[in-house]
């Protein structure tokens, strides 16, 4: 895989940048931190908002973040944008992608390893998210890129994960960064970035 | 400049499911039982500031109710007071 630009926003609150950017490394693609407040100058490859808890999801998941100069300067439609987890809840907080995202049916916190179906097949990623039912009235369904093969968090259409082409925009809440490596038994977030790069 | 108060309550849209409302109403019901039980969640919001007049006072409150407070595509909002208040 050849060396892309990544750009990750950090936000208050974030907590998967480090993983982000290690997961970055390994696939040997030149990553750095864009702060929340610096307005995105740099021409990147791929713009990741990674997961976390931004602003401590005060107001709601997303909320405050989309308000921020780092999010308002994503340059829509030039360079991909991929949301993980909290990045994905913000970007449709922030209209860039249909839809929202609201509490789990079953109001709690999932956190485990799930089956999801990607490109014709089925591969396995992490969860970790209280707002991860999607509902999205008219959904475009060409746009649906992932989905779960349990629904653990109730998403209209069993939704995981949403690709606008047009616009180059990713989002998805399972967290491919947490499935690189052979020490951890997971490696389909693998699948997940490689998809991503040919795309670019 | 006056300085106003407003208070803005955020509600579920009814096509929403609100799981939180589903939620307490599983509550209620194991303490005390009620006929026709409905329960909605929702967030309550005071943003107090300053303004020219009511309708600049309305026209700010708004914005905040819109593009901060609620998500249109899951909720609604209502402003449920606007007041002059001493500052």
């Amino acid at each position: 895989m050849s060396k892309l630009k990544v750009g990750i926003i950090v936000f208050l609150g974030t907590n998967c940048e480090y993983d982000t950017k290690r997961a970055c490394d390994f696939l040997g693609w030149n990553s750095e931190f864009v702060w929340q407040n610096d307005k995105i100058q740099k021409k990147y490859d791929l713009i990741i908002l990674p997961g976390g808890f931004s602003y401590g999801d005060y107001i709601s998941s997303g909320r405050i973040a989309k308000l921020s100069p780092a999010v308002k300067s994503l340059p829509i439609g030039k360079t991909m944008i991929l949301g993980i987890c909290n990045g994905f809840q913000t970007l449709c907080e922030s209209k860039l992608l249909p839809g929202a995202l609201i509490d789990n049916k079953n109001i709690d916190f999932i956190s485990k390893v799930t089956e999801i179906n990607f490109q014709n097949e089925l591969i396995s990623l992490p969860l970790a998210h209280h707002q991860g039912n999607y509902t999205c009235k008219n959904i475009d369904k060409s746009q649906i890129l992932m989905t779960y093969q349990n629904n653990e968090n109730g998403s209209d259409f069993a939704i995981a994960g949403i690709y606008d082409k047009k616009n180059k925009i990713i989002g998805m809440m399972p967290h491919p960064e947490r499935a690189m490596y052979e020490e951890l038994g997971l490696t389909d977030g693998r699948k997940v970035f490689k998809f991503i790069q040919n795309e670019i | 400049m006056k300085k106003f108060c407003g208070k803005i309550i955020v509600k579920m849209k009814p096509d929403v499911k609100d799981i939180k409302g589903e939620a307490l109403k599983q509550a209620v019901k194991s303490v005390v039982e009620l006929h026709d039980l409905q329960c909605a969640v929702g967030n309550w919001y005071q943003i107090s500031f300053c303004a020219k007049n009511q309708v600049e006072a309305l026209k700010f409150i708004d914005k905040i109710a819109q593009d901060i407070l609620s998500n249109e595509v899951i909720e609604t909002y209502e402003i449920k007071s606007l007041e002059e208040i001493d500052e």
